[in-house]
């Protein structure tokens, strides 16, 4: 029975359309009432004068390592970080040890966070068994024992024949596919975008056809099966080409995402072989990085994630071409959308609030990410002018490997709640 | 004699410095640091394989990850002549064991050593090594990237051909697997800061995305990138790097691009032939053409070398200036 006023913050919810200074009343977990002096006494009231109130954050693509790699990651630092970053829901990467290909990692993995009481998590199974682009996973069973989505993330079911027949067979139990695209025999060695940088570098690349080929063979696949397909970390003009065609000729079943880094940073960072900018896909040229932009604003793209990868710090500190891949984010990506996003203009806060909310909620179908009366209190608070440089090591994440690392970002949250409960403030984790 | 000879060397270079604590990449090199090393180069070539104190009582580690007979040999025989003590840590070894790159850099760094002179099949090594060690890095080759001492070498041998200090006006033509060519990466460089023009001649699939962005022209007929040319450069098929799936067969290779007395022969009359070595005899080169022919300064730039590499250990190991490179301990 406990409550929670949050007064006189400016109230941001895309999904209702609600953008003004106002008071939010919790009650038991949930959105009781949203108003203008609210009077209602409350076990706890929380300050929120100049700050910005929005629906607790909603990241569709985070590896938590555990079940096998609790050295990288558990699914406890992996939520402590989220709530650091303001996240209150994400969904759980499957490439763990062993694949949660089985409704027994399935249901570890919720067993863990219900345990843990920190975020929602909602796990996703995998495609194929262990992986490795084969033999079907158990859906029906992944499902309902939790599962939100089934990828094969980190990989891509490469054999045409195959990802047609688990298409079909996810769209039997109304699974949503989540797809990683890449074509393996395109990108070879290559872990850097193929380009004047790569040249520079004498590193082997990957050419963005190796994505585009992947992203239509999927798209082309989705339309024959008729399965819901999202399309992850999505990265080059060629990629989001396909997609707004695939929107424009009126395919309702495609959905798509961009995680941080690639609207944020162009593939120049890799100059000087810093191996935290190793990441497939790889970080784009400047002419890619500009029509990711342009279809955040215009709608091609339903939500932004980090791909949130830790690593420990032997697998990065290694040749680049060696190096493990990936970027840690869960911390960083409110301040990155804002900084990269919002400040130069590209879109406004209301924009970006929806592609990190109800947008990427409703692909997994859970009313989460608003702040409607009625529904769960997960609630986070930003400081917009809040100037921060990125210091890894003072993250919540075991994974120090960030992309950002000592970058200036403006934007931090101050305030996580999850289900009425604070769980973070003033940047400490409970 | 020696006596004499070492005061010269200390009189030429004057109590000069280079601007560049480690030798990664020839982007790092001044107008001012090429000369210095040029002139310091040919002084030590005068004196063959004589015994220099000049870096008595300093150390030197060969890091060679990655095989090799001519380079390694090179750069362990000058750090001799200069007097330094030198050891080599080589694949295998702790490597095969299990350590980790993290340990392996800090285990060299350890070591308190001079000079550490790095080969690696991965690119980006020998910087990464750099930013962590208080060593002077020598980068001998890292994968695709570069190989700065022989585009150094190179060059001498081609200034020293034309008795000029740059190569305004000169062309340049580089035939063979440029993609893989790690010594193309650092010549390409080299040469462009020399001012020279430079025409690049491969098949498509040898070519690195975008390298007109050099400032060179790509070429697909070697005969006529040859037309003209002051200086012909060959690589080498670089079958271990990759090239295997790049070409069909050595065989046609050497029909498309390998250089015939005839080709070289489109070439300027006293146009000169290059290879950093080894040479695949007929295939990259025909083999008449390799160690007698007039034009051929093969074996002129591996005399080069080690005077080039000579120059180069004094610099990095001896500083006038008493500055210490910055570096982060893992």
């Amino acid at each position: 029975m406990s409550t929670l006023l949050i007064t006189n913050g400016r109230v941001l919810d895309p999904c209702t359309g609600r953008d003004a200074v106002c008071d939010v009343f919790v009650k038991d977990g949930i959105i009781a009432a949203i108003g203008t002096n609210l009077d209602k006494a409350a076990d706890e009231v929380l300050d929120a004068t100049g700050f910005v109130v929005t629906p607790g954050l909603v990241d569709l693509q985070v590896h938590f390592r555990e079940p096998g790699r609790e050295d990288k990651e558990t699914i406890e630092t992996g939520s402590r970080a989220c709530l650091a970053g303001g996240i209150t829901s994400a969904v759980s990467m499957p490439n763990t040890e062993p694949v949660a290909d089985s409704q027994s990692v399935i249901e570890f993995i919720q067993k863990r966070s219900r345990e843990l009481g920190l975020i929602n998590i909602f796990p996703a199974g995998s495609i194929t068994k262990n992986q490795e682009g084969t033999m079907l996973s158990e859906m029906w069973e992944l499902k309902r024992s939790g599962a939100v989505a089934v990828t094969d993330d980190g990989a891509d079911v490469q054999d045409a024949g195959i990802l047609l027949k688990a298409m079909e067979y996810a769209k039997t139990h109304d699974l949503l596919v989540m797809s990683h695209c890449e074509t393996e025999c395109l990108t070879g060695e290559g872990v850097i975008h193929e380009g004047w940088v790569s040249t520079q570098l004498g590193l082997p690349s990957t050419p963005e056809v190796a994505e585009d080929l992947a992203v239509a063979k999927n798209i082309m696949l989705s339309k024959r099966s008729g399965v819901r397909l999202h399309l992850l970390h999505n990265s080059t003009k060629g990629a989001i080409r396909a997609i707004r065609q695939a929107k424009q000729e009126g395919y309702r079943n495609i959905t798509a995402e961009v995680s941080v880094q690639h609207f944020a940073l162009t593939d120049e960072e890799c100059l000087g072989y810093n191996t935290n900018t190793k990441m497939y896909p790889p970080l784009r040229s400047r002419e890619h990085v500009e029509v990711v932009i342009g279809a955040l604003k215009d709608g091609t793209i339903d939500a932004i994630t980090t791909d949130h990868a830790p690593h420990i710090e032997p697998d990065k500190l290694k040749p680049f071409s060696e190096a493990a891949f990936g970027s840690v984010g869960v911390e960083t990506s409110f301040a990155v959308m804002y900084t990269y996003l919002v400040l130069p203009g590209y879109l406004s806060l209301a924009e970006g609030i929806a592609l990190m909310t109800y947008k990427p909620a409703a692909i997994i179908r859970k009313s989460k990410g608003t702040l409607a009366v009625g529904s769960d209190a997960d609630v986070t608070i930003f400081d917009l002018n809040k100037v921060w440089n990125v210091d890894p090591e003072r993250f919540y994440s075991k994974g120090k490997n960030s992309v950002f690392a000592n970058k200036e970002l403006t934007g931090k949250a101050i305030c996580t709640i999850v289900g009425g409960q604070v769980k973070m403030r003033g940047g400490v984790v409970f | 004699m020696t006596v004499d000879y070492e005061a010269g060397l200390l009189a030429l270079r004057g109590g000069r410095d280079v601007s560049f604590f480690d030798l990664t990449t020839i982007d790092a090199l001044t107008e001012d640091d090429l000369s210095l090393i040029f002139s310091l180069a040919r002084k030590f070539r005068e004196g063959k394989t004589a015994k220099l104190g000049l870096c008595k009582g300093r150390s030197q580690v060969n890091a060679f990850f990655e095989s090799s007979t001519r380079t390694q040999g090179s750069f362990d025989l000058a750090a001799k002549n200069l007097s330094m003590d030198t050891t080599n840590v080589g694949p295998g070894s702790s490597t095969k064991k299990g350590e980790s790159f993290l340990d392996t850099i800090a285990t060299l760094g350890a070591y308190n050593v001079s000079v550490i002179v790095i080969r690696a099949a991965e690119a980006g090594v020998p910087e990464m090594v750099a930013r962590h060690v208080g060593a002077a890095i020598v980068n001998a080759g890292d994968g695709w990237h570069e190989h700065p001492t022989q585009a150094l070498l190179d060059a001498l041998t081609i200034l020293d051909h034309f008795g000029s200090s740059d190569l305004t006006g000169r062309l340049v033509t580089i035939v063979g697997d440029a993609k893989h060519s790690r010594v193309f990466g650092s010549l390409v460089r080299i040469l462009k800061k020399l001012r020279a023009e430079v025409r690049v001649a491969a098949a498509e699939t040898l070519m690195p995305h975008s390298f007109e962005r050099f400032g060179v022209s790509k070429y697909y007929d070697v005969e006529e990138a040859l037309v003209g040319a002051d200086v012909v450069y060959a690589l080498r098929v670089q079958e271990e790097r990759g090239a295997r799936a790049d070409i069909p067969t050595l065989r046609e290779y050497s029909k498309t691009f390998g250089i015939s007395e005839r080709r070289l022969k489109l070439a300027k009359p006293n146009a000169i032939l290059m290879h950093p070595g080894p040479v695949i005899r007929d295939i990259d080169v025909h083999s008449a053409l390799v160690s007698r022919h007039p034009q051929s300064r093969i074996l002129m730039q591996v005399e080069n070398g080690m005077a080039v590499r000579k120059a180069i250990l004094w610099l990095l190991a001896e500083r006038y200036d008493k500055v210490r490179k910055q570096y982060v301990h893992l």
